[in-house]
Formats: C-alpha cells, structure tokens, sequence
C-alpha cells in the first residue's frame, strides 16, 4: 500500500516536472506561431465583433494593418514588443466586466492572455493561413518497412505519433473492385478482372491501375465527379426549367480526362478557352463550365437580374469549386475570418462581369456546331476572306458565323408605346410601336443583320438616330414569316459616327386590332458589307455565307466576351445589393494572395493564368484533396470547400503539400500520374476489416490505419447494378438519356414537358448520362445524396436512411437489372441453385461466397421457389413479360437477385 | 464510452462555456433519446453484440461532430439523421399543417373588407398609387374593382369573413389573421421561395426541412416531412420549394402522391408479397451481419436497420395514405372525393399524418392566380369554385384537430405567396375578358391557427382600400420566425454552417409576431 502510494506520489511529481517542462519548451524555447497558436483565439473569442463583419470600435483583428492601427479611442490595441502598454491586452485583463473584453463573454484563460502576450513581445508578427502561402517542396518523412510509396511515409509518421499501426494489404479480389470503382467507377471489365486474378506477378497490380487509368470509362467517371462542380444540368433552371442544349461540354470533359489533358490547362480552357488565340470548337465548349449557370425565363423577370446572380455564381464557384475558399460571404461584406475585402470580391467579379451572356431566352452566345459539309464551307469563306481581304475580316466572319456575335439583344430595348418586352424575352411591336436601343456603335456599319418574327405583311419598319423623329437611317419591310418563326435578314442602314441611342418605330395597314403585335426583334447585328466585292468567287463566298448564317447548326452556350463597344462597367454593390452600385472597379486578384502573374491581361484568360500558376497556393491543394476525398472517402482537409481559417484542418497538411508540389511540378498538372500514385500508395490498398479496439481509437479512419470502407455513389450505385446484370450499354457520349422513372414526377407549370423513356438501349446508358433537370431530378439518384445542381457542390454528403433500400428494393429500373442478373446467373452457371447464386456473388463481389452467406441467400431462393412453384401469376409477375425465363426456378432467382444487389457489400466499397 | 473517455468527458465540460454546456446537454440528450429509440427496434434484440455498437457508434458519432461550439452543428449526425431532437426551447407546437393557396388568394374577396373600394369600383386607379411601382401584367392606368363578395362579422371575435368562405366563418374564433401581410417579389416562384426558404433564389432549404433537420421525426415509420399535392400542378416554383437546400438531402420534402405509389418506390414489385419481401430483407440483413462480423463497421448496422425502417415504412405509409378506413362521418365532413388527387383527400391525410407523428405537412393546391385571364382565372368565377373545393374542408381540419386534442400542438398555417390588387388587371394595357386582379406585394392575409397560437385575433391594418398595410406589417420572415418560435426555436440562433458562414431560415431579418402568440 505504502509502495504504491509513494509511487503515485512520484509519477505526480514526475508528471509536473514533465508539464513544467513540456510548457517551457514549447512557450519559452520557441517563438509563438501565429496561425496555430494566435488566430484561432482570434477565431474563437474575437473575431465575431473583431472582424471583417463587425469592426467594433473601429478595432478589426483580420490584417495586421488594420490591427495595429489607431482605433475609435484614438489607441492602438496593439503595440509590437509592448504588451503592457497594448490596449488589447490590458481590455482582455481587466475585472470590471463593462470594459472587460470579450465582452459578455466568459475572459480568457491565463494561458490566452500569455500566448497572446508574448506574440506581441515577439513584434505581434503575422502569420497566413497555410492555405494562403504558396506550395513549397516538402522534405518526405523516413521510410518504414511496409511503405510502397512517398505517401506511406507520411500516413506512417502519424500513425505512430498517433500510436497506431497500419493494417496489412486486402485481398486481390477487394483490390480489383476498390481500384475499378474509383477508377472508372464501375466494376472492371471481364478481361481485365481475369488478367489481374491470375496474375501472380509483382506487376500484376501496377498493370491493374495502367489499364483502368488507360480505359474510356475513366473519364467517364471523374466527369460524374466535376458535374457537381459545374453544377451541369439539361436544363435552364428557375420556374420555367425548360431544355437546355449543353451536352457537349460533358463530353468535353470526358475527352479531356481521358486524355489526360494536363490540369492547369484543362482549367485555363474552362475558364477562359474563348480568349485563347484562335479558340477551337473544344475550347469554345470548355467554357460552357461557367454558362451551366441559370436563365430565369419567367415571364416579368428582370433579366439584369439574373444576369448578375449568374455572374456572382461564377465568381463563387471559381472559388469554391477550383480554389477551396467560400468567397460568397464577402459578397456582402470583408469575409468574416479570412484576407479579404469586400471591394476585392467585386474586382474579381470585374473578371466575369464584361461577357456577352445578358440571361436572354436563347442562352447566347452560343456556339454552333456545323456538320462536316457546312464546316468546308465555313472553312472556304473564312479562307477566302482572309487572301482576298484581311485576315481581320476574315475573323469577323468566322466570329459571326459561329456565334452570331457580338450582336444587340432586343432584350435591352425600353421607353415602349406601343410596343413591349414580350414576355420579357423580345421587343415586340403593336401598331404604331416606338422604342429605343441606347448606345449602339454606327460608326463604319452599313448593314443590319437582324432576326425577327413578322406575323403581318407590309410592317414599316424605321430605325431613327438619337431622337423617334431623328435621322432615319434606315427603313425596313417585314412581312409574315413562316409560321411566324424566326428568321434572319438583312438590311442596308445609312453610316454615321460614335455612338447613337435608336428608336424604332413600326406600323403595318394590315394591323386590325390596336392589341395585335406585328413583329417581334430577337438581335440585330450592325456590320458592314461583306467585302471583297470585286474579288473572282465574292458570290459564292456570299452565298455559303448566307447558308452559313441561316443553317440549323446544333448550339453549346459559351463564354464571350464583350467587343470594347459593348464595355460593361463594374461597379461594387453595397453590401451586396445589386441595386446600390458603389466604386467603379477594374479586374484584379485579391491582395493576400499571388499576383497574376507577369504580362498576364486583366481578363479572364489572365486570371486564368493566375489560377495555375504554381505560386497560386489554392488550386493544386484544392484537386489534392479533392481526388484523395474520391478514393478515401474524406479529404486530408475534410472541408474541400472551405481550406481557410474556418474549415477543419488538414489532417496530414505535410502530405497534402508534398502531392501538391508533385503535382505541379514532377507530374506536370498530370491527373492520371497524381491518381496512380495515390492508389499505387500502401495505404490505399489496406484492408478495411477493422477490430471494436480499431473503431475505439480511430472511429472514422482518420490516421488511415485501416482501408476506407465507403457508400457508393449515386451514380456508381447504378453503373455497377447495370454492369453486374450484363446489360450495361456503353455507348459514349451524345445528348442525355432517359431511364425508366415513374409516372407523375415533372408536373412543370407552364412547358407540361414530360419524360418520355429512351429505348435502343439508351435507357442502359451509364448514370452520367441521365437527363439532369433541376426542378425535379431523377429521384433515385437524389435519394443516393446527388444534387439537384442548382448551385455548385463542393461536396456530397452521403447518408443513410430508408428511402435508399427503397429505391434498390423497388425501384422498376433495379427490378429491370434484377431480373437480367437472374437469367445472367443462370446462363453462366446451370441450373443448379447453389452455382448460380455463387457465379451471381462472383460477378459481383469477384470472390467466392461464404457458406454462411449462401445459406441465408439459398434459404431466400427456397421460399420464393415455394411460393412461386403453384403460382404462374406470380411468376409471370417476377419476370415481367413472357419469355424463356418465364419458370419458377428464374422467378425465385430474381428474388435472390435483387436481394444481393441491395447487400452492404455491393452498395459499400470495402 | 470507457473510463478515460468519461473523466476526459468531465473534463471538457468543466472549460465549457454557458452556451457550450447547454449545447452539449441537449446533444447528450439526443443521444440518449436516439439510443432509446434504438432499443425498440426488435430485430437488434437478435443481436445483442449489434445493439451495443450501434449505440456506441451513435454517440461517436454525435461527439465528432458535437466537436464545433455551434448548437446546429450538433445536430446532424448522418448515421441517424432523423432520430428525434429535442428544439432550444420547450415549443407549444410538435408538428405544423402548412396550406398554400399556389398562385395566391385574393385578400380582398375574403378577409380583408374594404367598403370604400366598393366606391371606386369602375374608377381610373390614382397616379399616386402606380408611380414607381411594378406589377407582373398591369400596364398604363388600370381600373378599381370593388370586392367581389359580401362581407360579415362574425364570431364573438367578430372577424370579418366573407361569404365566399362559409364553412370557415363559423370557426373564425380559433384563428388568428395576420392582415398585413407584405413581400417584396411579384412573381410566384421567387415568392414562393422566399415564403418557404427565406430567399427569393432556388438553393435554400425549405421550412420543412430546417424543422425536420431539428427535431427529426417521431415517427421512423415514415418521413418527417411530407409534401401533398393537388390542383393538378406543382406550385411554380417546382420541386425546390420543399428540397433541402444545402443540408443533408435526407431532409427533403417526400411527396406522397395519391396516384401511383404513395412514396416513390415503396410499393413492392409485381410478384412479390410481404412475406417474400420479409425473407427478402431478412436474407439481405443476415448476410450483412455477416459482413459486420468481418468489417466491424457501425455503418453496416445503421444499414440493417434502415432495411428494417424501409419494410416498416412500406407498412405504413401506405396505411396512412389510405382514407377509405376512415367513418363516413369524417369522409362527410371533409368533403373527400374516393381516388382522386383533391385538396379535401390531401387535408384528411395531412391530420392523419401528423396524428402518427409526421413533423411538418406542406400541402399545396393549384389554382388561385386569379387574373381574370379566363373563367377559370376569374375573381367571380374560377375562384369561387376554389374557395369551394378548400372551405369545407380547412374548416373540418380545424374541428376535426380539436376534437382529437391534436389542435393545440399542431400549428396549422394558411395563406399564399402574395396579395392581389384593388385594382383590375389590364394585361398590356388592355381590359382582360373576365375580372381579375393582378400580383399585390403590399397587402395580404394569412392566418394561423392552434400550436400555441392566440384564438379570435386579427392583427395587421391595411388602408381603406387594402393597396397597403398600415399596422401591423409583417413580412414572410416574421412568418418563420413565428413558426421556429412555437417549434421551440430561436430563430436567429437556430443555423448550418455553409459557404463559410451559419444560415438561417430568416436571413438577417424577421422577428417573432408576439402579438399572436398565446
């Protein structure tokens, strides 16, 4: 007794000597770290009425400027090297609880005041946040025994601080399917399954990842992840929520993926590929990143509106999707923890605020996609201009050809009589209409080209300068067109210098009623005469250029931007108002990060240019974590849309810092290479079986101690059921499809659009190639944690609740797949029961059954086969129409099938 | 949780702040709550190895994420995202009835009675009231139109109510008016969303959602919040209305539907009877404790019992949505229409729901955008037939609730998205075919009634002519305010951490209508 006690006393004594110790070490030895140690007291206890929201006082603690600077009392709360005499201390020490700060508050602990004491003793030095300092080389921790990989000797170093231990590598079948799902995110394909089981090389595994990584359905699945991203829909959104062709920007993905197109290219072309020299198709569609936004087409909506509230989703997607960094709050005010400034959101705004889109019905501008016939003789007129005029000409005409821009919208017509916004869409005319389109650039321009609807003969169509009795500068006829469609013509328009606010007046005689419209204005395009007049083939050229305009060309939206003509200048709201404009602002990056880089242009292709390059700290950081969240399940830093002060700290920043740094400079922005290396790493092959002493220490897998074991995403859930019953179309690309959904589901007011199920096979597609609309998206995968992408998602949370066994219990699509596994299962393995429920698991899970686990799923076949053997309705019912698998013995296997396709074990990947 | 945990536990709580200890109180009792509710579930009984995990790995998992100081944070946890929650405050309502009128109701033909409109009727509208003012369809000088209805007091409150709604007027004393009602978007999706999501925008989560996120759902049997439909369209804003915004989909609005499966999927396929589907998830749950055996997964058993939740909700959904069982006396006084998508149908189903403990019904029902475009458009045509299909039947909710002793813990809401004009609508500057009015922003009535909500009040003023609101203006934030507030919330401190910083349902605005609340 007296033993223990003395050595109780002793391991007291031992334990203070080691705190004592620990604190000297740690608070006199070093100096304080501003980030780890200052500002999250910051954080926690000021920073509320401290900050960029509130400034009480006048006092804010977000820069360091702004922190030592004198506030309301005239005082400076910080004085570097001089606690006693700095106000802020003193404030945070005081007993009277008035002028005690935090106010209201429970005070500091000693241990704040002291941490914060000797920081301003050591100058009150500022520190950035880690994911604000650019990526610096990395020194890689020492290798331990078990380590296949760089990576492994980071996850290593934890876990022993951690005192865990890793686990040893999962079985060749768990491998294959962990490595196929997050790959190509469906299970691998016959052949290369089998190579990889029978292979007992060391290679075999590395030949594995070559060939998942080399497979087409690659980029099919890393373009299931950026949809979210790009928040990409099929449709516009809002009430309306009708069609939108934008397809082929998914493809676009797809492609670029899949051929590796190196990361700060793939998005340089997303973000500005139009402003490249001489932009292609691809580059052009790559810009659809930023058009996924949405177009309000209700009647009576303000389109500058929406226009703006697509240009600020813009502004926080770039940042939240590719930068990490949720930037929407400081759309109001200076961002409440992190550097930066209310003004400095506005000036990167600026970057997107001068394009041609103007939330107009038609979604312009659009790229038009010309078949191979009209595409030769879109090449030829270019061809032809550019030897026989200029190669400026030469380029205009392309620009229109492909684009229909730079033109006017009608959209920005007012001062109506007579006339109106026709469902705020289009100028519409009564008889006797006049209205105005400010500031139109005459100068040189001789020749209107307008798209118009004419409902009467004989309109009198006049466009006046500057006043409705001004100059007439031109005088149109219009007649009915065809169905009253939309039509595209031409018309000669009388010169004249700068720019002219016009006014259009109409009237036609065959006008009865005072409430009829007569015509309707879409855009007007003011150019001059195609030159070349007097060249050999100018009316050829013409004529293909004509045909060219009015073709039927497919269309993508696009990003544009403005001619100088058509500036937009952009202003700051007031706290976020659209409605109150303050300043003027030009482009610019936020201060607290890099520069844009030398001799790059204030525009989007500049601030692209910014995004990539290497000292931007944001961008490689933000991937990282991204495809280290597809593959684990959770990120080094668990917030991929928040790296800032605010968002949980990275687990093991050292090593998301070390990929990083890898990726920019040893992988060339490779994403193929930066995946291989994650999944060639030993931590990611781990078994994930764990022990309760395992899920006691380390419940989420934190330190990686263990395989990640993870709920399969909405779309994986579909693709592996699709691939695992045989019946998996694999035809790539084109416009989305529709699967089989239940009746009822769009009720849309107004467009009484209705789902109408593909066929062909079609409706087999892979899930990424589901039609997504936003007001009523397909509800199986909703239920599986997809998003309706309204908005850009940074992050799906998964879930786990009822309506999911629902939907792979009952759903007619997973009943489909059900049945086509059964017969599936009895194709490849006879008729005996027990063989065929084993070659089902196989196919599924590429291992062989437990005993146990066929029991309870053979005992399930016995009931059903009892049930089903007197029963021809419900055998018939089980197999769904009558064919050769009509029989009891297939009906039972159906509903062994559709059991396993709802085991923990296929929905999960282990 | 082992010994070490405990003390460190102690521990922790000791440096708690006031807020941080009662957040961690509430989250302890949910847990506890949840842990509670976990042990009815009888197939765990068969696994006593399953239960402890699984209890364990709730409270793992309501400690990890309890690890923030903010009280909404502690309430997600995604292993049981709806096991009930206790609210900030003991609140007077368990579960809300929301009826919107989708298109908005006309004030003007039902509660609010402006005789000296009736005097202007036919008249050019003053210049002083259109300057500076936007209206969705009304162009140039439109005309007064005079009430379309005939007005009464009635009750010893005295509310006036107008003949259009009969049924209603006998019951006015259990309801409170909130007259002045105001908004600032004159399209119906935008103001729509701003009545259910406290912004004009798509993107934010619903009322229900923000409810059930709080306080989960008695019932696991069936969803916590449920959406009904009727008037043969969805509302304007679509779907979104009741989407979940950025939280956690699982808080979503389902929508039952009266024809096809009442939830999607929960009708078992062709061919397969509850006995099979039983042996089915059995099988399907047996091998999964397989799997647990070898994994060690909590996961894996938060799966096992939804498969189980999944079969009981096919049990129940299905018996609740079915209102043939009900007497004829209840059928009779709601005026129901056997199989058919109506309103009557969708009000009885909204009282059976929240009797089985559904947290939040939001029913909705087309057809109240009186413009005068059409007949069916029409103030003194189309709209009387709507008052028609909703009159009866609201009024039966409201004594059909009181009668079970549900009325006062169920707060019962009705209105729509805006007011409609004095003026008559003259689409594009010309007089429409039939009377009608056109979107209002500046005045209209809704009315709450039950779920701690004072009985026979009218608050609210709006002018003589029912253009403005003069007293008592309250604007659709104050509305959730008010309805957070008889739930037991606080509704500016009752938030989810998103985009980098805590939302809330009201904003930055909103205060709770005192003057209603008993």
């Amino acid at each position: 007794m007296k033993v223990v006690f003395t050595s109780k006393i002793f391991l007291t004594i031992l334990f203070f000597v080691i705190v004592i110790a620990v604190y000297f070490f740690t608070t006199s030895s070093k100096p304080v770290d501003f980030n780890s140690q200052v500002k999250p007291i910051f954080n926690k206890k000021c920073i509320t009425c401290h900050g960029g929201v509130r400034r009480k006082a006048g006092f804010s603690l977000l820069f360091r400027a702004d922190a030592l600077a004198k506030n309301e009392s005239g005082k400076a709360a910080i004085i570097p090297g001089d606690p006693d005499h700095s106000e802020m201390i003193k404030r945070l020490t005081l007993k009277d609880p008035e002028e005690r700060m935090p106010y209201k508050h429970e005070p500091l602990s000693k241990d704040e005041i002291d941490i914060l004491k000797k920081w301003i003793k050591e100058g009150a030095k500022w520190g950035d946040h880690w994911a604000y300092v650019a990526v610096q080389s990395v020194d890689v921790p020492s290798k331990p025994d078990w380590a296949k990989n760089d990576i492994d000797n980071f996850i290593n170093q934890k876990l022993i601080e951690e005192k865990l231990a890793n686990s040893p590598e999962a079985d060749k079948a768990t491998l294959l399917r962990r490595l196929s799902l997050d790959l190509i995110g469906m299970p691998a394909p016959d052949n290369l399954a089998k190579n990889f089981l029978n292979d007992n090389s060391d290679h075999a595994y590395e030949n594995l990842v070559d060939s998942l990584l080399a497979s087409p359905h690659y980029g099919e699945r890393w373009t299931s992840m950026w949809l979210d991203l790009a928040r990409y829909a099929d449709t516009k959104g809002y009430e309306r929520d009708d069609s939108r062709n934008i397809w082929r920007y998914r493809d676009w993905l797809i492609n670029a993926f899949n051929n590796d197109q190196p990361y700060d290219k793939f998005l340089t072309e997303q973000i500005a590929g139009d402003l490249l020299p001489n932009p292609t198709d691809a580059q052009y569609i790559a810009t659809a990143f930023h058009r996924n936004t949405m177009t309000n087409d209700e009647g009576g909506t303000e389109n500058e509106e929406f226009r703006t509230a697509a240009v600020l989703d813009r502004v926080n997607t770039t940042w939240e999707a590719l930068m990490g960094t949720t930037f929407a709050c400081v759309q109001c005010h200076s961002h409440p923890y992190d550097p930066f400034r209310h003004e400095e959101y506005y000036k990167f705004m600026a970057f997107f605020n001068d394009t041609r889109d103007e939330d107009s019905y038609g979604d312009y501008p659009l790229l038009r996609s010309y078949n191979d016939s009209s595409q030769k003789k879109l090449n030829g007129v270019v061809d032809w201009l550019d030897k026989n005029v200029s190669s400026q000409k030469a380029k205009e005409a392309y620009t229109f050809l492909k684009t229909w821009q730079p033109s006017y919208n009608t959209l920005n017509c007012d001062s109506f009589t007579n006339s109106e916004l026709a469902d705020t869409k289009w100028t519409s005319f009564r008889n006797h209409a006049v209205c105005r389109l400010k500031n139109v650039e005459l100068t040189n321009k001789n020749r209107l080209i307008y798209r118009y609807a004419g409902y009467v003969n004989s309109g009198d169509w006049q466009i006046h300068a500057d006043n409705p009795s001004g100059p007439l500068i031109a005088k149109i006829n219009i007649d009915t067109t065809k169905g009253g469609d939309w039509k595209i013509a031409e018309a000669d328009i009388k010169p004249m210098d700068g720019k002219h606010n016009l006014y259009f007046t109409y009237q036609s005689n065959k006008l009865k009623k005072p409430t009829d419209a007569g015509a309707m204005l879409d855009w007007l395009y003011f150019t001059a005469d195609l030159p070349g007049k007097e060249k050999s083939g100018y009316s050829e050229m013409k004529n293909d250029y004509w045909k060219l305009l009015t073709a039927d060309a497919p269309t993508t939206p696009v990003m544009m931007d403005n001619p100088s003509f058509m500036h937009r200048v952009s202003n700051v709201f007031e706290r976020g108002n659209w409605l109150v404009k303050g300043d003027v602002v030009e482009p610019d990056v936020p201060h607290s990060l890099n520069p844009l880089p030398k001799g790059a242009p204030h525009n989007r292709l500049g601030m692209a240019m910014w995004l990539v390059d290497n000292k931007n700290p944001l961008t490689s950081r933000t991937i990282v974590n991204r495809l280290w969240e597809q593959l684990f399940g959770t990120g080094l830093a668990e917030t991929l849309e928040d790296l800032g002060t605010q968002g949980v700290p990275p687990t093991h920043k050292e090593l998301l810092d070390f990929l990083s740094y890898q990726l920019m400079n040893d992988y060339q922005w490779s994403i193929k290479k930066l995946l291989k290396e994650m999944v060639m790493s030993a931590t990611y092959r781990q078994d994930s079986k764990a022990t309760a002493e395992m899920i006691g220490k380390d419940p989420f897998n934190k330190y990686y101690e263990r395989g990640s074991r993870v709920r399969l995403s909405a779309e994986q859930v579909r693709d592996q059921a699709l691939v695992i019953s045989g019946i998996m179309n694999e035809k790539m690309f084109g416009p989305s499809v529709f699967p089989f959904q239940p009746k009822g589901i769009w009720l849309s007011p107004w467009n009484g659009a209705e789902w109408t199920m593909s066929n062909n096979g079609n409706q087999y597609r892979r899930a990424l190639y589901t039609y997504w609309k936003r007001t009523s998206s397909y509800p199986s995968m909703i239920s599986f944690d997809a998003t309706s992408r309204e908005v850009c998602t940074a992050r799906r949370i998964r879930t786990n609740t009822p309506l999911q066994a629902l939907v792979t219990l009952n759903d007619s699509s997973y009943i489909d797949m059900a049945r086509h596994f059964a017969y599936r299962m009895r194709r490849e393995a006879g008729s005996n029961v027990e063989r065929e429920i084993s070659r089902g698991y196989e196919l599924a899970l590429n291992k062989n059954i437990s005993p146990t686990k066929l029991q309870a799923l053979k005992k399930l076949y016995d009931e059903a086969y009892d049930k089903m053997k007197d029963d021809k309705d419900k055998t018939c019912e089980m197999i769904g129409e009558m064919n050769e698998n009509d029989n009891p013995e297939t009906a039972a296997l159906v509903v062994v099938a559709n059991a396993m396709l709802n085991l923990d074990e296929l929905i999960t990947k282990n | 949780m082992n010994c070490e945990e405990i003390i460190a536990q102690g521990l922790k709580l000791a440096i708690m702040t006031r807020d941080e200890l009662h957040n961690q109180r509430l989250l302890q009792e949910a847990n506890e709550k949840a842990a509670h509710f976990l042990t009815r579930r009888h197939f765990l009984k068969e696994s006593a190895m399953g239960f402890g995990a699984l209890a364990l790995g709730s409270l793992i998992g309501g400690c990890h994420l309890g690890a923030s100081n903010s009280y909404a944070q502690t309430l997600f946890d995604p292993a049981h995202p709806l096991a009930p929650k206790l609210p900030m405050f003991p609140g007077k309502a368990k579960s809300v009835i929301y009826l919107h009128m989708a298109g908005a109701p006309s004030q003007l033909e039902l509660f609010d009675y402006k005789p000296d409109l009736m005097k202007l009727d036919g008249q050019l509208c003053p210049q002083s009231l259109l300057e500076g003012k936007r209206f969705a369809f009304i162009r140039g000088v439109p005309k007064m139109l005079g009430p379309q209805a005939t007005f009464k007091q009635h009750g010893q409150s005295g509310a006036w109510v107008s003949d259009r709604m009969p049924h209603l007027s006998t019951i006015v004393d259990e309801l409170s008016f909130l007259k002045a009602c105001t908004t600032d978007q004159f399209n119906h999706a935008p103001a729509q969303f701003l009545v259910h999501t406290g912004s004009p925008r798509l993107g934010r989560p619903s009322l229900g959602s923000w409810v059930t996120y709080g306080l989960g759902t008695e019932n696991q049997n069936l969803p916590g919040f449920v959406v009904l439909t009727s008037g043969g369209k969805f509302p304007d804003a679509g779907k979104s209305v009741w989407g979940s915004g950025f939280l956690p989909s699982v808080y979503q609005g389902v929508q039952c539907r009266s024809e096809g499966d009442p939830v999607l999927f929960i009708k078992d396929p062709d061919g397969m009877d509850r006995d099979l589907r039983k042996a089915s998830i059995d099988a399907i749950n047996q091998v999964n404790q397989e799997e647990y055996k070898e994994f060690k997964d909590p996961e894996i058993l938060s799966r096992i019992s939804q498969y189980e939740m999944a079969y009981k909700m096919q049990i129940s959904v299905p018996d609740v949505m079915n209102i043939n069982d009900e007497p004829q006396y209840i059928h009779d006084m709601y005026g129901t229409q056997p199989n058919k998508a109506c309103f009557a149908n969708n009000i009885l189903l909204a009282r059976k729901l929240v009797e089985k403990g559904v947290r939040f019904v939001q029913l909705f029902d087309w057809g109240w955008d009186s413009h005068g475009s059409d007949a069916n458009l029409a103030i003194d045509i189309g709209f009387i037939n709507k008052c028609r299909q909703v009159d009866k039947s609201i009024t039966a909710l409201i004594l059909d609730l009181k009668q079970r002793g549900l009325l006062e813990d169920t707060l019962v809401v009705w209105g729509g998205e805006f007011g409609r004009t004095p003026m008559q609508e003259n689409r594009e500057g010309k007089q429409n075919p039939f009377k009608g009015r056109d979107h209002h922003t500046e005045a209209f009535t809704i009315w709450m009634a039950g779920g701690g909500i004072k009985k026979g009040v009218s608050y609210g003023e709006t002018d003589e002519i029912g253009y403005s609101a003069i007293s008592g203006k309250v604007t659709p934030f104050d509305i959730q305010a008010t309805i957070l507030n008889q739930l037991g919330f606080d509704h500016e401190k009752f938030t989810y951490q998103f985009q980098g910083r805590p939302f809330r349902l009201t904003d930055v605005s909103g205060s709770v209508i005192n003057d209603i609340v008993a």
